[in-house]
């Protein structure tokens, strides 16, 4: 699993790619990555996860992403996640996290 | 009936030759990717259960996967040695666990009953334990 940051990222509009698979090993990694990105970007106020090269996602990814939301939406800073696989958006949709945070699919 | 078996040790670096595994023998016989997802993910979650729960993330345990397609029915078996968990014992939304527990949990066992139509655990003699999950899937199936 890798995150980089898009060409298209603004002070206050950090837009990351995700490639790969989401699963128990790779989503404390993910959590890191996204840490250190708002680190770097400090004014980001919105976060937009491009999920298009994202192929699978397990419990843990899903877990993940929850505790992001739940970090990042006290301090003001939102998180959608776009360009999702209809497979990743289905095992969102199971889980509601479709519910919790704006969630588009390809 | 088309059968198949992986034997593993339990590590998490294991989940994604599992993963290939389901994806590899099922693929031709399942055709909706959704379907073929959703069993991959209950797989995953089902060993991952064991290999982080049951036995401690020890390598050198051994378990055994097995896939039957009999009629439009998939069985899947896990053989652990390590002593059953109850899975009937979470709780049935995910999100409760959060309130418990400050961080977000159960989503792997959630998932598993969402998709899955029945499971059964029983504990064999030695204290090793067999989870079974079947999935009825439409007549599409190639068995």
């Amino acid at each position: 699993m890798q995150v980089e940051v898009l060409p298209d990222t603004t002070e206050t509009h950090l837009k990351l790619g995700i490639i790969g698979e989401l699963d128990a090993i790779s989503a404390p990694k993910l959590y890191e990555n996204l840490n250190r990105f708002l680190q770097q970007y400090s004014s980001a106020r919105q976060i937009t996860l491009n999920c298009r090269g994202l192929t699978y996602l397990s419990s843990a990814g899903a877990g993940i992403l929850l505790m992001s939301i739940d970090n990042l939406t006290p301090r003001g800073i939102t998180l959608e996640l776009v360009e999702v696989q209809p497979e990743v958006y289905n095992i969102l949709d199971l889980l509601g996290l479709t519910k919790l945070m704006p969630v588009n699919h390809v | 009936m088309y059968k198949a078996s992986l034997q593993f040790g339990a590590t998490t670096e294991n989940l994604p030759i599992i993963r290939h595994f389901v994806q590899t023998h099922l693929r031709e016989r399942i055709p909706s990717s959704l379907t073929l997802n959703q069993i991959t993910v209950a797989v995953e979650e089902l060993c991952a259960n064991s290999i982080l729960h049951a036995n401690g993330e020890d390598p050198q345990k051994e378990l055994r996967l097995e896939l039957r397609l009999q009629g439009g029915t998939l069985h899947i078996y896990l053989y652990d040695p390590a002593p059953p968990y109850d899975i009937h014992a979470y709780p049935s939304e995910p999100m409760l666990l959060r309130a418990d527990t400050d961080r977000p949990g159960g989503f792997g066992i959630y998932l598993i009953r969402r998709i899955i139509d029945k499971i059964n655990i029983r504990r064999r003699r030695g204290g090793s334990s067999v989870y079974h999950m079947a999935k009825q899937l439409s007549d599409e199936v190639k068995s």
